[in-house]
């Protein structure tokens, strides 16, 4: 119990130091896009004057050396203070805890689909008759290779415009949740099951599982309890790096659903270089990763009892 | 973005009676010359309405007589119901809810329906009265004097007095509110006068002529006093706070899906513009984000909204032909998608190529391939449905590659490389027109420029578009280094014309003009057009601008005329348009 508290210390900060280094490379990358800042932010509508542009300038500190900016910017992090978006004019913590709430419910929903769906693909026709085998293995790698984008217009015309099931779009229902996060989920199951099957392809040519039939337990049994585990420790490290991208990936479901939520954010702060916006989100996704691995190490202990000796 | 006069010359110096007509003669003082002061950044490609025209309600122009396209048995002669609530899918998400700060189209046209302006201006740019009753200027134009109607108050209780008018103007003057269209349009503003409780006036360092047009957009419309102190800094998130006198309350607002707008139950103060009045017809009115086109369409087409904004050309003819639905075509009015030739800059400093490119685009394929037919070709820089448009360029310059070919012998681009392009002294004939990055191209423009490419191939001239991030891409167009220069402008304001070719709107300085020349003939009229209030003298120089332009110079060639287009469910009634082509929902009903 001791090393494992000393494990998550040690987990802590270098948690720290990830998002530390996260945040300056964030910084240095919006600051070597080109272009006047002041103009950026306004993009190619804006009809500001000369008087606001000077304002602006003064506000953010744009006229500082570059420097200068970040220390200021270290500080108020270091403070806890997000500071304001440039360009929504609110305070990025707000925006954020405001916006994350339908990311989560669906980057959730597609990971508990994803698994589902892969468990029931992958033990279901591991090592079974080739014929069922091949059309699992053909549609995993069909949903691996559409993109989210084609999938989901393609779900949305079904669904929603033809057969009326669904709404189009929105976080107002669970009804609304459906379709994204099947559209989310169908690419992740499709790599989650090929790996899951050629794991428990493996186990099940092993010693241990003909000894198991042997004591007379069924083949499903001898699936689910001992293949099945013995698969899943590359399943979790797999599952744990998709949740990390399921963030990236709700940026065009979330612009095809016009759902609220992080990836829709994340676009606007990137496209209008709103460098507190993007900052937090890089933050709030390094955070996101760094708790993810934390629990995944956790999680390994509980599945294999080998390394807990050790 | 530059001001222009108050346009018409019905406009009456000094009346109480907006009806009156009288005329202010050629003397009338100018409008200062805002641009450089309004220093209107970029060039405008999300098609910039400003100050032109949102305000102004369409006169009672019901939709479906407004577009000529509609097939549909919509419009009944059946008596306007209230209740019922009504979903709009719109392609564009206000960055800001804020009118004061925002300058996009879309808070404009959102907002209209809870913000009330001054008076209102109708399709023909005549001005009637709103929440001022009666109003007058000194004849130097310096200030105006606006009597209020004394019933009116803002959702929250609050009356809507002289005070609120002075409140709000001082609030878009500060510089801390960062306005970036709201105090372009406010011009010289010095400050608001509280004469008595309903009187108000509004007083500007120099003569300032636009400011009946200017006071008529719902830019410059009025929160309640008591949320400017409590939440002056949080009005742009939208919600309750955004407290207006207008026919809908803000209800609510959720980042990235959706808007909702409430009837106010007291509102009596329609403007006359208006087909009804009292409270709207409609208890609730849902404005939904959706970026995505096809989706768009598809939320129509299912039902699930019973307006869409902007659809795509491709899908115009299968929802016209759809029974439950009618497509409402509107032109905008201002700038149409022009190209604009860089006559600065070597090779387009000879106007024999400049004409070559301008015969040797086939136009009229192009917009019909790539638009289906949906979007008609421009002639002039102005669009159709601009006032002083000049019908007489209709096919006075159309496609002729033979023609073009000849120019550019003239030009002394005989020879020819290995790959077809002309060449002069070795030099080959060489174009740079920079494309902008995808998430600020709109109406498929990518893709009409490789059909133009592939015009000026056949020609002879080679056209590169490198696609640089935006802020190289704002700093290559303003500084001049780019050969092309493509944008529309929307704005019911023939002026538009001096943002694109007067001198004084220099991009260096902030201005639009991307020809980077100076023509006297063109400085000349453009800025008489501006500084009379004389409906013919207008129409004269507007018309010889429009001919110099295109024929005598060849300063620009016009693409095509960028239209809003609607798709509207059969259930919803009453729907129009001000004279930017923006909705206005206070007379829309449902059954």
């Amino acid at each position: 119990m001791k090393a494992l508290l000393k494990g998550v210390a040690q987990r802590l900060v270098a948690a720290l130091a990830v998002m530390f280094g996260a945040a300056t490379i964030a910084f240095i990358a919006l600051q070597l896009i080109p272009g006047d800042p002041v103009a950026t932010l306004l993009g190619p509508q804006s009809s500001a004057t000369a008087a606001v542009r000077r304002q602006i300038t003064l506000q953010y500190g744009f006229n500082q050396p570059v420097a200068v900016q970040y220390l200021h910017y270290l500080n108020r992090l270091v403070h806890g203070d997000l500071g304001q978006s440039y360009q929504l004019q609110r305070p990025v913590a707000s925006l954020i805890s405001e916006q994350l709430g339908p990311t989560a419910q669906l980057a959730l929903a597609a990971l508990v689909l994803a698994v589902v769906i892969a468990l029931v693909s992958a033990v279901a026709t591991a090592g079974r008759r080739p014929a069922l085998r091949a059309v699992a293995v053909t549609w995993e790698l069909i949903a691996v290779s559409s993109p989210s984008y084609w999938v989901g217009i393609l779900l949305l015309t079904a669904f929603s415009f033809q057969l009326q099931i669904f709404p189009v779009a929105g976080a107002q229902d669970f009804s609304a949740l459906v379709l994204p996060a099947f559209t989310l989920a169908l690419p992740i199951a499709g790599v989650l099951a090929q790996v899951l099957r050629e794991g428990l392809e493996a186990a099940l040519a092993e010693p241990f599982i003909v000894t198991a039939r042997a004591r007379g337990l069924s083949q499903n049994a001898v699936r689910l309890r001992h293949a099945l585990r013995h698969a899943s420790v590359p399943l979790l490290t797999l599952t744990g790096w998709l949740t990390g991208s399921l963030l990236g990936g709700a940026v065009l479901v979330e612009a095809v659903f016009g759902r609220p939520g992080i990836g829709a954010l994340t676009l606007q702060a990137v496209t209008s270089k709103d460098m507190p916006l993007v900052i937090g989100l890089v933050l709030l996704s390094a955070f996101v990763f760094v708790a993810i691995s934390t629990i995944l190490d956790l999680l390994y202990l509980v599945i294999d009892p080998r390394l807990r000796a050790a | 973005m530059p001001y222009r006069p108050a346009k018409r010359s019905q406009m009456n110096p000094i009346s109480n009676n907006p009806t009156t007509l009288s005329h202010a003669g050629p003397g009338a003082p100018s409008g200062p010359s805002s641009s450089q002061r309004a220093s209107a950044l970029p060039l405008s490609h999300l098609s910039r309405r400003g100050f032109g025209g949102l305000a102004g309600l369409a006169l009672l122009t019901p939709l479906l007589d407004a577009c000529g396209a509609s097939t549909s048995p919509a419009e009944t002669s059946a008596k306007p119901v209230s209740g019922g609530s009504v979903s709009y899918a719109v392609d564009t998400e206000p960055v800001t809810f804020d009118i004061h700060v925002a300058s996009q189209d879309i808070t404009g046209e959102i907002c209209r329906n809870v913000f009330d302006s001054l008076i209102a201006e109708d399709t023909n740019g005549e001005f009637h009265p709103w929440l001022a009753t009666a109003w007058e200027y000194a004849p130097d134009l310096s200030s105006y004097t606006f009597t209020l109607r004394q019933d009116v108050k803002f959702s929250d209780g609050t009356p809507f007095d002289a005070n609120a008018v002075k409140v709000n103007f001082d609030r878009i003057a500060a510089p801390s509110t960062k306005s970036q269209l709201a105090s372009s349009l406010l011009g010289p503003y010095t400050g608001t006068e509280v004469v008595d409780q309903y009187t108000a006036k509004v007083t500007f360092s120099e003569a300032y002529a636009p400011f009946l047009q200017a006071v008529s957009t719902a830019y410059l419309g009025f929160y309640s006093p008591k949320t400017i102190a409590a939440n002056s800094a949080t009005l742009g998130s939208g919600g309750p706070v955004d407290v207006g006198t207008g026919p809908f309350t803000f209800t609510s607002y959720t980042k990235g899906q959706s808007v909702v707008l409430t009837k106010n139950p007291d509102y009596d103060w329609a403007p006359a513009t208006s087909a009804h009045t009292g409270p709207a017809y409609l208890d609730q009115l849902t404005i939904r984000f959706l970026s995505e086109d096809s989706v768009r369409v598809g939320a129509l087409t299912s039902g699930q909204v019973a307006l869409a904004r902007a659809i795509p050309p491709v899908n115009i003819k299968a929802l016209a032909a759809n029974p439950g639905f009618t497509v409402a075509h509107r032109s905008d009015p201002g700038g149409v998608y022009n190209i604009v030739f860089n006559a600065a800059k070597a090779p387009l400093d000879d106007i024999n190529v400049r004409k070559a490119i301008q015969r040797g685009i086939n136009i009229d394929l192009d917009v019909k391939t790539v638009y289906f037919g949906q979007y008609d070709r421009a002639w002039s820089p102005l669009s159709p449905s601009t006032p002083d448009y000049d019908p007489s360029l209709e096919n006075a310059w159309p496609y002729d590659a033979a023609l073009a070919d000849q120019l550019l012998d003239t030009a002394g681009w005989t020879g020819r490389d290995s790959q077809g392009y002309r060449t002069k002294n070795g030099q080959r004939l060489v174009i740079d027109w920079p494309i902008l990055p995808p998430a600020y191209i709109t109406d498929q423009r990518d893709i009409l420029g490789q059909a133009i490419q592939a015009d000026l191939k056949s020609i002879g001239i080679q056209v590169n578009r490198p696609q640089p991030d935006i802020g190289d891409y704002i700093t290559e167009i303003y500084g001049g280094q780019t050969n092309f220069i493509d944008f529309t402008w929307a704005r019911f304001e023939p002026d538009v014309l001096w943002l694109f070719f007067n001198s004084a709107s220099n991009p260096a300085n902030g201005g639009q003009n991307g020809t980077f020349i100076s023509d006297a003939q063109l400085n000349q009229w453009t800025n008489t057009g501006r500084t009379t209030l004389d409906a013919a003298t207008r129409k004269t120089v507007y018309d010889e601008v429009q001919k110099r332009v295109v024929l005598d110079l060849a300063l620009v060639t016009p693409i095509y005329v960028p239209e809003t287009i609607i798709g509207v469910a059969n259930s919803v009634h009453g729907l129009t348009f001000d004279p930017n082509a923006w909705t206005l929902f206070y007379d829309v009903w449902s059954g």
